[in-house]
């Protein structure tokens, strides 16, 4: 019993907020050492979860249901911090820019925290609805979830934009360690533009596997509607680049913006409004 | 796209049209206004909003018609424009893209490549021997590809490497697909249909009833649903519906498939889907007049079932499955003349009731569920535009962010009296691997001029 998926990911809650801490502590203090270590505190953490979230899927056919773990609230918030957390470390991988994950790990451990802590949210393992048993379930759940968490990592950066557009004379302290203003701008662009290829094949694969679950491809259920509200916002801060002025703050506030909407996409239509997602808030 | 050709004069209207203010205007309108059908909720009777917002805001939702948002005039406006814009838009920018791609980019002069983003030139003593040029070229070769030469260019040689020019036409392709979706989603309103239809086990029907309008309309061949099954998990969780459907032409089988949700039946370009089930209840009984031998009988809720040799007609009016531990049920009678009468039946418990002149003996002896299928049916003939438009759409996305145009030059010649050799180049894409592969074109042609660094 204690080597289950609950228990490793149970630990990852913990690790998570653990690097997140340490990222904290790495950008205000800015000590380089605690920078490294928040890397590889997230790495091993990234690694227990993944074995995790394995373990999970076999403990499903050892329950005889056999599916993957992306069938209800608690698994599908397990898969957002687990791809995240993959987003997150190849965006500082590629920048070597470790104060980013001051911004990004702390949504990573969040949402692993909602699904440990929460009462309302069932974590058991569940058979498959008829209505989830397709093989589109893991494209639809894993392009949208590709989609949420670059679009996390970009409300992430537009804060730090924020924050280092407010107080732009500093050159030392915890704003002058952030990336140049025009870096930051570049890469909430290029994770904008990342997100919205992944939204877009998140709805596209849910309009193919509603087709053939229901018959018509799009039904302007709430949680069609809003991703489709999501997509036109981040459309929005893609052709408002070609107009000028609206770069830098604007893309800033663009990128927060649309992360509250993908946010009221996940959680608010399930907790809020009714519709065909509904087994998403169970 | 804020680039416009000066050779147009433009109308104001057109102007408007094609600006991208406008699209980003429309994206944020269709974004806010989109909310109002998801809060609101769409598609009840107009009684209920009366009843749920009250008088004041239901003639608003009248107005805006907000009991159908997504078809509402004023959102269909939006959308209109939205495509009015994106067609305008696409019109105004063909001339500066045409112009973009028939550019040749062999015809600029030394200068004006020692003004290009990345840049580099090397001034050398004495004149190149063939053999330096020729590895001073295959050194360029080697990382810029294929190249185009034309000679005499300011007095030297000029090469170009130029790659992904076509990736101008991406963003068409990405604009034009929207119009695909749209289109796609068109046809399938006007030409094809959407319906429902709840099949009792072993019948046949030959239509379906519109969704909307509850018209029915004929298929032009018959389906039969030979069973309806429904599985459950041990923890009571349903499992699986089935449905067996026969399709009949001229009473003749020729298909057949068993549905599950996300696994429909196609024939003939229409598709049936297992949306929903009911369970109703359906008795046996035993009847007899006095003397005569037994038949049996069996009656379904909602349908009457009729007893030839008497010319008696009977009914279920209601059913309990457990009275005193036994199932029970109420049964209707009814004759030509139109007289009718009923009585409860309790299994195990034979009734006698006179009907004119004759004395029954009537008795329950099975009861069971009987199983309606609900089917979504449909036709679209329009779904695989719109699967081509998704896929245009990707594809197009996939150009416009990610294929580059890169243009690398390499000039040989004289310049202020001295031999000079210029690399340069300009890409409209991912500055950071296009500067990787230019500085290793500039440190093979530093070693091919024997330059330390």
């Amino acid at each position: 019993m204690t080597f289950s998926s609950s228990y490793l990911f149970s630990l990852t809650t913990f690790i998570y907020l653990g690097a997140a801490a340490l990222y904290l502590i790495h950008w205000i203090f800015r000590v380089q050492k605690v920078g490294l270590m928040a890397t590889v505190v997230t790495s091993g953490g990234l690694v227990i979860q993944t074995v995790g979230i394995g373990l999970r899927w076999i403990e499903s056919y050892q329950l005889g249901y056999g599916h993957a773990p992306l069938s209800n609230l608690y698994e599908s918030l397990v898969f957002f911090s687990w791809i995240t957390v993959v987003v997150y470390l190849i965006i500082e991988w590629q920048v070597k820019r470790r104060v980013i994950g001051a911004f990004a790990t702390p949504f990573a451990s969040l949402a692993m925290a909602y699904a440990s802590f929460s009462p309302n949210i069932e974590d058991k393992i569940q058979p498959l609805i008829p209505a989830l048993k397709s093989n589109w379930l893991i494209a639809h759940v894993v392009t949208c979830f590709l989609g949420y968490a670059s679009f996390a990592v970009a409300c992430g950066l537009g804060i730090m934009y924020l924050f280092k557009n407010r107080f732009s004379g500093a050159s030392e302290g915890i704003v002058g360690v952030m990336p140049d203003c025009r870096i930051l701008d570049e890469l909430i662009h290029q994770t904008i533009v990342f997100g919205f290829l992944w939204l877009t094949l998140g709805i596209i694969t849910g309009a193919v596997w509603a087709n053939d679950a229901w018959g018509t491809y799009w039904s302007w259920d709430p949680k069609e509607t809003w991703s489709l509200i999501t997509w036109f916002v981040y459309a929005t801060a893609l052709h408002a680049r070609f107009v000028r002025g609206w770069a830098g703050r604007r893309i800033a506030y663009l990128a927060i913006v649309g992360f509250v909407s993908v946010m009221f996409t996940y959680f608010g239509v399930n907790f809020l409004l009714s519709g065909l997602h509904s087994y998403g808030s169970q | 796209m804020k680039a416009s050709s000066p050779t147009y004069q433009h109308t104001s209207i057109w102007r408007f049209f094609s600006s991208v203010r406008l699209a980003v205007f429309l994206l944020i309108a269709l974004a806010i206004t989109s909310i109002v059908g998801t809060v609101i909720p769409q598609g009840e009777s107009l009684q209920f909003y009366l009843e749920t917002f009250g008088p004041n805001f239901f003639r608003i939702i009248k107005v805006l018609q907000l009991h159908d948002t997504y078809h509402s005039w004023w959102y269909l406006i939006l959308l209109g424009l939205f495509s009015t814009n994106l067609v305008v838009c696409t019109l105004r920018r063909l001339p500066f893209t045409f112009k973009l791609f028939r550019r040749d980019n062999l015809s600029v002069d030394s200068a004006r490549l020692l003004k290009m983003p990345f840049k580099k030139d090397w001034e050398i003593k004495e004149e190149l021997d063939n053999d330096s040029t020729q590895s001073i070229i295959s050194a360029f070769k080697k990382v810029a590809g294929k190249f185009h030469e034309t000679a005499d260019v300011d007095g030297g040689r000029l090469f170009l490497a130029e790659r992904g020019k076509w990736s101008y036409w991406g963003v068409y392709g990405l604009h034009g697909s929207i119009l695909i979706i749209f289109f796609g989603a068109l046809v399938g309103l006007f030409l094809g249909f959407k319906g429902s239809v709840m099949l009792p086990e072993g019948e046949t029907i030959d239509h379906i009833v519109n969704r909307q309008t509850g018209e029915h309309i004929p298929l032009g061949f018959s389906v039969r649903c030979n069973r309806f099954n429904i599985s459950f998990y041990d923890n009571g969780a349903p499992k699986e519906y089935r449905s067996d459907l026969t399709v009949l032409n001229d009473d003749k089988e020729v298909f057949h498939k068993s549905i599950v949700v996300n696994d429909p039946m196609k024939y003939r370009g229409v598709t049936f889907y297992q949306a929903s089930y009911r369970a109703i209840p359906e008795v046996t009984v035993q009847i007899a007049k006095s003397e005569t031998p037994q038949s049996s009988l069996t009656i379904s809720a909602f349908q009457k079932a009729l007893w030839p040799e008497e010319q008696l007609s009977f009914g279920l009016m209601q059913y309990q499955p457990s009275v005193h531990g036994r199932p029970a049920a109420q049964i209707w009678v009814g004759d030509q003349e139109g007289r009718a009468g009923n009585f409860w039946l309790l299994k195990g418990n034979e009734k006698e009731f006179q009907w004119g002149e004759n004395l029954y003996k009537i008795s329950l002896s099975n009861a069971k569920q009987r199983y309606l299928t609900g089917l979504q049916v449909k036709k679209d003939p329009g779904v695989w535009i719109v699967w081509l438009g998704c896929t245009v759409l990707i594809v197009g996305f996939a150009v416009v962010f990610w294929v580059p145009h890169r243009r690398m030059w390499l000039w040989i010649g004289r310049r202020k009296d001295k031999t000079t050799v210029i690399l340069s180049g300009q890409t409209n894409k991912n500055k950071l691997q296009f500067e990787k592969d230019i500085r290793k074109i500039e440190e093979a042609l530093n070693s091919s001029l024997g330059v330390r660094q």
